[in-house]
């Protein structure tokens, strides 16, 4: 994680773009410099460049920097709901709330971002805050910051909470908070200490003046009827003692505010800068801390290492993996040179191996042949399959010829020359018996072409007969001539 | 490092370049000088390999082909020079005829067929005898102990109709020699 010395934050807050450099030392904070810009065409990257940051998009990403930038989103567009899930891992609370989301809000899942929250575990039940708003809103608000790569961007709602916390007294656990600007107002529910809801309201301190006039008063009534609606929406009335902050710069038309929802029955009060712990470079009035108080409530919440923030810009925006990318996906040259290191490792590796291998051989040769040549033993190997080719094995040849007869053949010779055929002569009592026993050798393992001829003596009525055969290689000249 | 850095500011683009295309000749240079001789030796190494390899395919012969080749060849000696080659199988063999109680006629040396194996002549003996077949038999189980034969080149075997058992033995075997 890292340590930052300081944060600047910008918001469009108001109708106008504010910027403010915190830092800071030990326990306080300091306002190194507030800026904001009336023009009505001021844009962020403008404004951006007019805070000293860096807007060009080639430019390198300062990552030396000991300052944060981070960006404020209204909340305007943006819709909360609270739900309560029971006790299960946080991958099964996304599913849970991924499937409610899609049930109870009208547009199609893709269309959607959003962000969730939980809260302690209470009865077996947790508390869900979920921040939803329309991917296309989002992508163009990602498309305007981008230009001065903010480190986060945050919703507006969580730097009021954040700043009522810290510098307006906010000591309560719940409680609704009001920030009020010209023409609008900003209604946060905080629960257990956090933004729970938010809802903006389209009457602002403009609306309200000090002087008691029916027009006035008509304002008032809307303002405080509003104001009971949101507070059924957040489902909190019937919280009659339910404190209603009303962040005020110390003028007297937020009193007036006060005083109406008093007069609606709610417990409201005027929430006034305590800046204890704050300084400036230069002085700085409750106006100004008031007239800032979403950025610097920004920067206060990137300060707060525990703070558990709805990033809704999660998906959509992630400066930290863009440099990731653009150093392995998006670097032909680291690629390419990868790629010719591997190659010379290859070309060396397979020389060292070729010209090693080789050696190393014959180095194990020397050791386990000792003193016997190599060749010799190579060449006696050889000579002894040569023979091993060259030796007919004749008492088998004889086994054969003999146990294919049956009783009544008498052999008479036999003759064997390597490179003819194997010639048997002898007796037999009839030309079935002859047959037969032609047959039987004819089946007979590496005996084949078996031929005879056989004459019949008048005298003894026996079958004379010379028989004829291949005897495995041994009778062929061709396979003699190879081997 | 100061000097350095003022000349290398004093070059243009050209001079930059031309120093850079001079780099890459030399280095070009160097990895030609180096690269071919590394090449011929890395060819050499491989040839050197290969035979290596080959002799060790031909020695290294796995378990059942050398019981098979044992059972065949149980023994073997190499090769003597034709003289003394000539002296060693015929006396070996007269030897296994006596053993197997053959009484041969003078065995007579022939000059063989072209030898099977480079590098080696192969020289014939002819043998004759009349003996009992169980004899033959005898002596034909003994003639793989015989550590200069390479083979029996011709075998006749003729029975004598007169005398029952007796047979006539027309043996030729073969040896190398150096």
């Amino acid at each position: 994680m890292e340590i930052w010395q300081s944060i600047v934050a910008i918001v469009n807050d108001d109708n106008e773009f504010k910027g403010v450099e915190l830092r800071k030392q030990g326990g306080s904070f300091e306002i190194l410099w507030t800026r904001s810009s009336e023009e009505s065409d001021a844009d962020w990257r403008g404004f951006a460049a007019e805070c000293g940051l860096s807007v060009e998009p080639t430019a390198l990403e300062d990552s030396d920097s000991d300052r944060m930038v981070v960006a404020g989103f209204n909340t305007a567009g943006t819709i909360f709901h609270r739900t309560t899930v029971p006790a299960v891992e946080d991958k099964e609370i996304e599913s849970i709330i991924e499937l409610q989301a899609e049930t109870r809000l009208p547009l199609p899942p893709e269309q959607i971002e959003l962000a969730w929250r939980a809260d302690q575990l209470r009865d077996g039940q947790m508390g869900v805050t979920i921040a939803v708003a329309r991917k296309e809103q989002l992508q163009k608000f990602v498309g305007k910051v981008r230009c001065f790569k903010p480190a986060k961007i945050l919703l507006n709602s969580e730097g009021i909470v954040k700043i009522w916390e810290v510098f307006f007294s906010g000591n309560k656990d719940n409680a609704v908070v009001l920030s009020t600007g010209s023409h609008n107002t900003q209604v946060c529910l905080v629960e257990e200490g956090r933004l729970s809801n938010a809802v903006v309201l389209d009457i602002g301190i403009e609306d309200f003046s000090t002087e008691v006039t029916e027009e006035q008063t008509e304002t008032s009534e809307r303002f405080a009827q509003d104001m009971r609606s949101v507070l059924d929406l957040f489902g909190c009335s019937n919280q009659g003692e339910l404190p209603v902050f009303v962040l005020s710069d110390g003028s007297a038309s937020y009193v007036s505010i006060v005083s109406s929802l008093r007069l609606a029955g709610l417990n409201a009060r005027v929430a006034t800068p305590a800046l204890n712990g704050l300084m400036a470079k230069s002085e700085l009035s409750d106006e100004d801390i008031y007239r800032y108080r979403t950025p610097i409530g920004l920067a206060l919440t990137v300060f707060d290492a525990g703070a558990d923030e709805l990033n809704i810009f999660e998906r959509l925006y992630n400066p930290m993996q863009k440099v990731v990318q653009r150093h392995w996906l998006y670097a032909p040259k680291v690629t390419i040179a990868i790629a010719s290191i591997m190659l010379v490792l290859l070309i060396v590796v397979s020389y060292a191996v070729d010209i090693a291998g080789p050696n190393s051989i014959e180095k194990r040769l020397d050791a386990s042949v000792s003193d016997v040549d190599m060749n010799l033993l190579v060449k006696r190997q050889q000579l002894i399959k040569t023979v091993a080719r060259e030796r007919p094995d004749l008492l088998d040849l004889l086994k054969v010829v003999n146990e294919s007869g049956e009783r009544g053949i008498k052999l008479t010779s036999l003759s064997f020359k390597k490179g003819q055929p194997v010639s048997i002569s002898g007796e037999a009592s009839s030309n079935d018996q002859l047959s037969r026993y032609e047959k039987n050798l004819q089946n007979s393992k590496g005996i084949e072409k078996v031929n005879y001829t056989a004459n019949t003596n008048a005298k003894s009525k026996k079958i004379t007969f010379t028989m004829t055969f291949h005897y495995k290689n041994f009778s062929s000249k061709t396979t003699r001539t190879k081997s | 490092m100061k000097v350095g850095k003022a000349m290398i500011e004093k070059l243009s683009n050209k001079d930059i370049r031309t120093l850079k295309y001079g780099a890459i000749g030399a280095v070009a240079i160097i990895l030609f000088v180096f690269g071919s001789a590394g090449h011929e030796r890395w060819t050499k190494a491989k040839a050197n390999g290969a035979v290596l390899r080959t002799k060790l395919d031909t020695i290294n012969v796995d378990k059942a082909k050398q019981a098979g080749l044992a059972s065949i060849v149980p023994v073997f000696e190499m090769p003597q020079v034709e003289e003394e080659q000539k002296f060693l199988f015929r006396d070996k063999l007269s030897e296994q005829f006596k053993k197997a109680g053959i009484k041969n006629k003078p065995l007579q040396i022939q000059a063989g067929r072209k030898s099977p194996q480079a590098g080696y002549k192969l020289l014939l003996v002819k043998c004759n005898a009349t003996c009992q077949f169980v004899q033959v038999l005898d002596f034909l189980a003994r003639l793989n102990e015989n550590p200069y034969l390479v083979g029996i080149e011709e075998l006749k075997i003729k029975c004598d109709p007169k005398k029952q058992g007796e047979v006539a033995l027309d043996l030729t075997v073969s040896t190398f020699a150096r």
